[in-house]
């Protein structure tokens, strides 16, 4: 092999490692051009600035919990005046809603009309009957995560506790059995493998605020780094 | 020994006495030779190790960039048709096995909603709609190399481990160490060299002031 052949191998090599797993779903141009050019009910695109499509969500790392619907419990607790733990079974009682939002991730991609089905977060915070002194919401996960987002965007109708995707109990990877879903904020905000919702009168910055990202997340106004 | 004194510089000419050559000023540097000789021999038994450390390194760095989640296993989901399924949940769990070839035992088996059946393995779990058979299987797989590798590479192994890497990084200190003094002149320690292993030692110390704790 001569030189030149092999630093053009080395190179191609490269940047097909460095795109990484990235290439396998991404939608294409004319989607994308699509999604730039529609704007959403609010009046914002549906394709936030910086970010580019993909054609399903790309789980992305974490602890990882255990996907036991058996083993699963939810504590609802803090400003509240009716905490309450639930498993799966209950969680499964409550009012099931499906709906379809987008999900933006930090690290620029997003997923348009993805699936979801499960309870809303709403009627979780109702049931625990938040006190007036509540102004954040603390999202708690296995191995010690935690996300932190207001009441006021918790709490709108699109915010829910999701079991499902796409019409499928959640993948592991995904965060099964349960996980958060906020779909107006980067996607790191919707913990998988939540194990707890701790409604608090002052906010408390997460795991990854904590470490460098931004406190609020608004994929529109490009919040990612704190 | 197998380099000789000429390759650090200016040969005798042939058949003269080494001595002659050099005449009163200056010994020969006997101890250059036996230095590179142990840098060599040392760096070839680092090698396999230094390929493993380098990858698990990368690995561990750059998780997420890579695989989604622990770059010791891959996800992945496929689905089966098996056709309408009936009975327990027991046996529907056990059918299930037999048929795809799963050995281990479930840790759970959960029913989800009459014609939903979830069975959980350690690292897998088979969502099954019991009426149409529709079945997926999703989990990880573990990926043999990067697996060992980052095992080794985060002391995960057993202990006796923990004397191998310490002798790994005490050979890398000895490598670092005689590779300084491996060229003599002005392309070793008392030139260029100087300036490289300044700028390695700089690179950290920079980092730190800037964006240290």
């Amino acid at each position: 092999m001569s030189r030149r052949a092999f630093v053009r191998s080395a190179s191609l090599g490269t940047l097909v490692i460095a795109l990484g797993g990235a290439g396998y779903c991404l939608a294409s141009e004319e989607d994308e051009k699509k999604a730039r050019a529609t704007n959403r009910a609010d009046g914002r695109p549906k394709l936030p600035p910086g970010q580019y499509l993909l054609k399903r969500i790309r789980p992305m790392g974490g602890t990882e919990g255990d996907p036991s619907p058996g083993g699963w419990r939810l504590a609802v607790s803090g400003e509240v005046d009716a905490p309450f733990t639930i498993d799966f079974a209950e969680l499964l009682k409550m009012t099931q809603v499906d709906q379809t939002c987008d999900v933006h991730c930090v690290t620029k991609w997003t997923v348009l009309d993805a699936k979801w089905t499960g309870v809303k977060l709403a009627d979780l915070a109702s049931r625990a009957k938040v006190r007036p002194s509540a102004r954040h919401v603390i999202f708690e996960a296995f191995g010690g995560y935690t996300a932190n987002v207001p009441l006021r965007e918790a709490l709108a109708s699109n915010v829910m506790l999701a079991h499902k995707y796409e019409g499928q109990p959640l993948a592991r990877s995904h965060g099964a059995p349960a996980r958060i879903v906020v779909p107006d904020l980067y996607f790191w905000k919707s913990a998988k493998w939540i194990t707890g919702i701790r409604f608090v009168s002052s906010d408390r910055p997460g795991y990854w605020e904590t470490r460098g990202y931004h406190n609020h997340a608004d994929p529109w106004k490009e919040e990612r780094y704190g | 020994m197998a380099e000789s004194d000429a390759e650090e510089g200016a040969s005798p000419p042939k058949g003269a006495p080494r001595e002659a050559h050099q005449g009163k000023k200056k010994k020969p540097q006997r101890w250059r030779p036996w230095l590179r000789a142990m840098h060599r021999d040392i760096g070839y038994v680092c090698v396999g190790l230094t390929f493993i450390y380098a990858l698990s390194g990368l690995a561990v760095n750059h998780l997420t960039d890579w695989s989604d989640g622990d770059a010791s296993f891959k996800t992945y989901s496929t689905s089966h048709e098996m056709g309408p399924l009936k009975g327990e949940d027991q046996a529907i769990a056990d059918d299930l096995r037999r048929r795809i070839g799963i050995e281990e035992a479930p840790r759970e088996i959960y029913r989800q909603s009459p014609d939903e059946l979830e069975i959980i393995f350690d690292k897998r779990s088979l969502h099954a709609n019991t009426t149409t058979g529709h079945v997926v299987d999703e989990g990880q797989k573990p990926r043999f190399i990067l697996r060992v590798a980052n095992w080794l590479h985060l002391n995960r192994g057993k202990k006796a481990w923990t004397y191998v890497a310490d002798g790994y990084a005490a050979s890398l200190m000895v490598l670092a160490v005689s590779g300084m003094f491996m060229i003599a002149g002005k392309k070793g320690l008392i030139g260029r060299g100087a300036v490289l292993v300044g700028l390695g030692i700089a690179i950290p110390v920079i980092y730190v002031s800037f964006a240290g704790p």
